[in-house]
């Protein structure tokens, strides 16, 4: 029996597995419809607390018996989390946010029921346009809008006044504003930006090209084209080409994350950034040198007198148009929310969604500085000098083409390259070309 | 080379120094013993089975799926119930026939022996060194090495990337402060493909060498003291002693190593991925691991990519593998 | 042996030596360079961080940072969450890698040779494409967002490297000396436990390291498999101190990953004398 003793190593081993997988079976969350738990994923840090509570404790109420669990996750692991769990009937939550550029895909494959009956309910033709495209396929609607941030222009008041620059008012007068503080230099730091325009930064860069009637891509029949080459985007890329050359110093080999770094630092005079960015300002002449976990009272009283401060040396304006006036057509941040097609609980998640959009919640959105899914609101944003730059930015905001394949695009980082080339000072016409051919190639 | 493995080097007494209980040495490896028929029937595979369980469900099942997969079809839209298409050997073909692929094999191979070779070099040298400095001067080269090797690369890989920032990395800082290089004020590290790869060569050969240091030297400290006291009466030079006596003698602990390091550098991809968001041109700095995650939402060309990566790294290491079976033979 | 190396270096010329043990001290010095400017950046705000003037020492530092990782409820969650995943994958997979080990090189039997080459040939497949169907096996068992899941996976992709390195320890320790207890009166399973498995604990310790490495620090299966807030191990929740507000505070970062390599750290100073040995004896029969 000796053999015996010894294989039964190797069973105590399977055994041990075994056990093992069986007491984790039960600390699963539950994807039966029966137990009525709706599961929630937002993206990111964007909705607040409070925005969350609202939320759980209106659908507890509304519908006796379920539950709201909302879950976050991080953005930069959305994809991937949704690739997997979405085809899951078991794990897949019942209402997600998701990035309005990867909205087209999911929406292709399927991922995502349909929710046209809704969408007259949810507010029709108030609901942020280019969103609703990113989620509509075949004229079915699967995913809506659900906040949107745009894009403005922070300043230092100081080096504005030592440069002898205004506040432009068109993407002219933009250029020559950035173009005069880069040759004047203002403050004395060795590597001063008029303008702070990093390389990779093609979030800011597409305002060129959409403001001069551009595109990064348009359809044609079936399939898609890469629109970089024609003339509008050209013009538009012309000057984007000529503000790396002489508006900057920011490395080629940077993208528009923390743009208020440099800024901090003295090292330039504008950047454009979501209008949140203004929470990250912190010059050092305001900073008042409290500890990161100071909660004390007098802690919030010098945070608050350090952000007055921060605010008073920084102006804000959103990047203006080709006519006086006019906002230009920047990149709109923002995301999509959907009802996961696996989603066994495909009622609640209904009526979730309509909570979403009751006026009450779209207030709370906007009064948090996002603008809302539902544009009628969007006047709660108040009228600071951030929620009117928020708001003309968003008014004409554009997004990247809702296309199937769209992501596969950036996630090839196929933009990126481009304006980098762009900022190394490559031949316009060629680098379009052969941009415009790679976005052809992935998106058809 | 089988003279070598014969060597009291190459079978190591597996007997921490401080287990006295051991009494012969250990018999030659590479010759099991023949047990009686009777056991070596059922035994063996009992013991396999544990093993093969998980690997089965978590690696062979998803290996042989990717396998299927690169013959159809499959993306996001087949995840969620379109039928897969098979294609035959379509995605194979469409591959191999562009020549930007070739491209990101060619410099991954390169990347791959230049990467190993100096990781190999590098740990051999500072294995060598530790042996032969005193105890403090070794603890301090051990911990150092540990704490590269031990910390989460997520961390390291954020503060390669400072190090190496155009605007405030330490890098050029140093290079334009003390050393007045004023033209490095502002250099960018990765953009230039070459000058990527410098960089990436750079973290990568500080993350691997820790691993070969402490293997190299564990096996420079089973060469028999005798032998090299033997030698340096005969008046053999510290550097013969090490190139005639030491090296051979360490020879398989080497082979093992340098062969773990091509497999580990041909599909290196954080580092990789990492420095690329960082900034630097993505589609010339694709090496494989990059390339087929890059694929990911097609799963049946990033299937297609992942065999060819096979065929790659057995290529490269078929002259291991064949010496290794003829071994066991 | 280690007494008679000692004696003998003593005897070689010191002031060579001397400075043989500068360049070592000088190369470790370069080598961990990286890892202290992690952890000085713990001890600066993040306003410090990425200044035009680079902060060598953090001479005017602040705890504030470490402060707010153990402020934060879900460091220690995840805490746990990582050392159940860690501790269970080592456990599995040093058992398991052991008794496959065992069994390959105490036996001769057909299927032997396509085994060996089957473990060697597994760790060359690229693994960045198969996330998407190890997540269907778990999902298709129940085993998304539980610990045990993730540590199937984890102990499938640690397994065969073990394996190999284990083989060789098993392969080392000579068959007599169990068959001599057993003279003594032990059972075989006796015999064993008294007289092989301790001399194996150099292997099963250096493959304990490098399960640890890989189960402690793996990031992207635990991203699709860990989606429950609470189940998130601590890479994922680095990650998500990266994203915890709209602008990331590194300063808190660098404090997070630096209390993260701790364990690691003390994990490797623990084990790192028997490690040596055990590398090497692995690697030799491989």
């Amino acid at each position: 029996m000796k053999r015996v003793r010894t294989s039964g190593l190797a069973a105590v081993g399977v055994g041990l597995l075994l056990a093992v997988a069986a007491c984790s079976g039960g600390s699963e969350t539950g994807g039966d419809s029966g137990d009525a738990e709706v599961r929630l994923w937002l993206a990111g840090t964007d909705t607040p607390q409070e925005l969350r509570d609202y939320l759980v404790e209106t659908f507890e109420e509304q519908n006796e018996g379920a539950t709201l669990v909302i879950e976050e996750q991080d953005w930069s692991g959305l994809v991937p989390r949704l690739q997997t769990a979405l085809a899951s009937a078991d794990q897949t939550p019942d209402l997600v946010e998701i990035g309005n550029t990867q909205s087209p895909t999911f929406t292709y494959a399927g991922a995502f029921s349909d929710i046209t009956d809704m969408v007259e309910d949810l507010g029709g033709d108030q609901l942020l346009e280019g969103f609703v495209e990113a989620g509509t396929v075949d004229d079915s609607v699967y995913a809506v809008p659900y906040y949107s941030g745009a894009r403005a222009v922070f300043y230092r008041k100081d080096l504005f006044q030592a440069a002898g620059v205004q506040v432009p008012t068109t993407l002219a007068e933009f250029r020559e504003a950035a173009l005069k503080l880069q040759a004047a230099a203002p403050g004395g730091k060795p590597n001063f930006s008029g303008f702070w325009f990093p390389g990779q930064d093609w979030y800011n860069g597409i305002a060129w090209i959409y403001s001069h009637g551009g595109d990064l891509a348009v359809q044609d029949g079936d399939t898609w084209v890469g629109a970089l080459s024609s003339p509008e985007s050209q013009k538009g890329l012309a000057e984007v080409q000529e503000l790396f050359a002489d508006a900057t110093r920011a490395p080629r080999d940077a993208d528009s994350a923390e743009p208020w770094v440099p800024f901090n630092n003295g090292e330039a005079a504008m950047f454009s950034a979501p209008t949140w960015a203004r929470w990250s300002i912190d010059l050092p002449e305001c900073n008042k040198g409290v500890a990161a976990d100071d909660e004390s009272e007098q802690a919030k009283v010098l945070l608050a007198e350090q952000q007055a401060c921060n605010e008073e040396k920084t102006g804000v304006f959103p990047l203006p148009g080709e006519q006086a006036g006019t906002p230009a057509t920047v990149f709109a941040g923002g995301s999509n929310i959907a009802i996961p097609a696996k989603s066994g609980n495909q009622e609640l998640a209904r009526n979730l969604l309509e909570i979403i959009f009751s006026e009450e919640y779209q207030t709370m959105l906007a009064e948090n500085g996002l603008i809302p899914g539902n544009s009628s609101y969007a006047d709660a944003l108040g009228d600071d000098v951030y929620a009117q730059a928020a708001r003309d930015a968003a008014l004409g905001a554009k997004l990247t083409p809702a296309a199937e394949k769209w992501a596969e695009v950036e996630g090839a980082r196929i933009l990126e390259d481009f304006f980098q080339q762009i900022a190394g000072g490559a031949d316009l016409a060629e680098a379009s070309a052969e941009a415009d051919q790679l976005i052809a190639d992935t998106l058809n | 080379m089988s003279a070598t493995r014969s060597t009291p080097a190459a079978v190591v007494p597996p007997a921490p120094p401080r287990a006295p209980a051991v009494g012969p040495p250990a018999a030659p490896p590479g010759r099991p013993r023949q047990r009686s028929p009777r056991r070596a029937r059922l035994g063996p595979y009992l013991l396999l089975v544990p093993a093969l369980v998980p690997v089965a469900i978590g690696l062979g099942y998803p290996l042989v799926r990717q396998f299927v997969l690169s013959f159809q079809e499959y993306g996001m839209a087949q995840q969620f119930g379109r039928p897969a298409e098979w294609v035959g050997l379509r995605n194979y073909t469409e591959l191999l026939s562009d020549p930007y692929v070739w491209g990101v094999i060619a410099r991954s191979v390169a990347f791959c022996l230049v990467n190993a070779a100096l990781t190999m070099g590098v740990g051999i040298a500072l294995a060598v060194l530790m042996s032969r400095v005193g105890r403090v001067a070794r603890m301090t080269l051990q911990v150092g090495l540990l704490l590269a090797w031990g910390t989460p690369v997520l961390a390291t890989m954020t503060v390669w990337q400072w190090l190496f920032d155009s605007q405030y990395g330490v890098v050029n800082w140093l290079l334009a402060e003390p050393l007045g290089m004023t033209g490095m004020r502002q250099h960018s590290w990765i953009i230039e493909p070459a000058s990527f790869y410098l960089v990436a060569t750079v973290i990568v050969v500080w993350m691997s060498v820790p691993f070969v240091v402490f293997t190299v030297y564990a096996g420079l400290l089973q060469v028999p003291e005798e032998c090299m006291e033997a030698a340096q009466l005969d008046g053999a030079t510290a550097w013969q002693r090490l190139r005639y006596l030491a090296l051979p003698m360490v020879a398989p602990v080497l082979l093992v190593v340098a062969l773990l390091q091509v497999i580990w550098d041909l599909r290196v991809f954080t580092q990789i991925y990492v420095l690329q968001r960082a900034g630097a041109p993505t589609r010339e700095t694709h090496l494989l691991g990059t390339f087929i995650y890059s694929l990911s939402k097609e799963f049946s060309m990033a299937g297609a990519m992942a065999t060819i990566m096979l065929v790659i790294t057995l290529a490269l290491t078929a002259f291991y593998i064949r010496r290794m079976l003829r071994e066991e033979a | 042996m280690t007494a008679v190396a000692a004696r003998s270096r003593r005897r070689r010329g010191t002031a060579g030596r001397r400075l043989l043990g500068l360049a070592a001290v000088l190369v470790a010095l370069v080598w961990v360079f990286p890892i202290y400017w992690m952890v000085s950046s713990a001890f600066l705000p993040t306003n410090r961080l990425r200044t035009p003037e680079p902060t060598f020492f953090p001479t005017d530092g602040t705890l504030a940072n470490f402060r707010r990782v153990f402020a934060d409820p879900t460091f220690f969650r995840s805490f746990q969450v990582s050392i159940s995943v860690t501790l269970l994958t080592l456990a599995v997979a040093i058992l398991f890698a052991f008794l496959a080990a065992l069994a390959i090189s105490r036996f001769r039997f057909r299927g032997r040779k396509p085994f060996i080459v089957t473990i060697l040939v597994v760790q060359m497949i690229p693994a960045e494409g198969l996330f998407i169907s190890q997540y269907q096996v778990l999902d298709t068992w129940h085993l998304v967002n539980a610990v045990a899941g993730l540590s199937v996976v984890y102990v499938a992709a640690i397994l065969p490297f073990t394996v190999w390195m284990l083989r060789g320890f098993v392969t080392g320790v000579p068959l007599e000396l169990e068959e001599a207890a057993m003279v003594d009166g032990l059972s075989r399973t006796a015999a064993f436990f008294r007289i092989t498995f301790p001399l194996l604990a150099p292997g099963l310790v250096a493959s304990g390291v490098y399960g640890f490495l890989q189960a402690w620090n793996e990031y992207t299966l635990a991203l699709v498999v860990m989606t429950d807030p609470d189940q998130r191990t601590l890479p994922l929740w680095l990650q998500g101190l990266v994203e915890a507000n709209r602008a990331t505070d590194w300063g808190v970062v660098m404090a997070g990953a630096t209390l993260i390599s701790v364990p690691v750290i003390v994990f490797f100073l623990f084990v790192q004398r028997r490690m040596s040995a055990g590398l090497v004896a692995g690697a030799v029969k491989g």
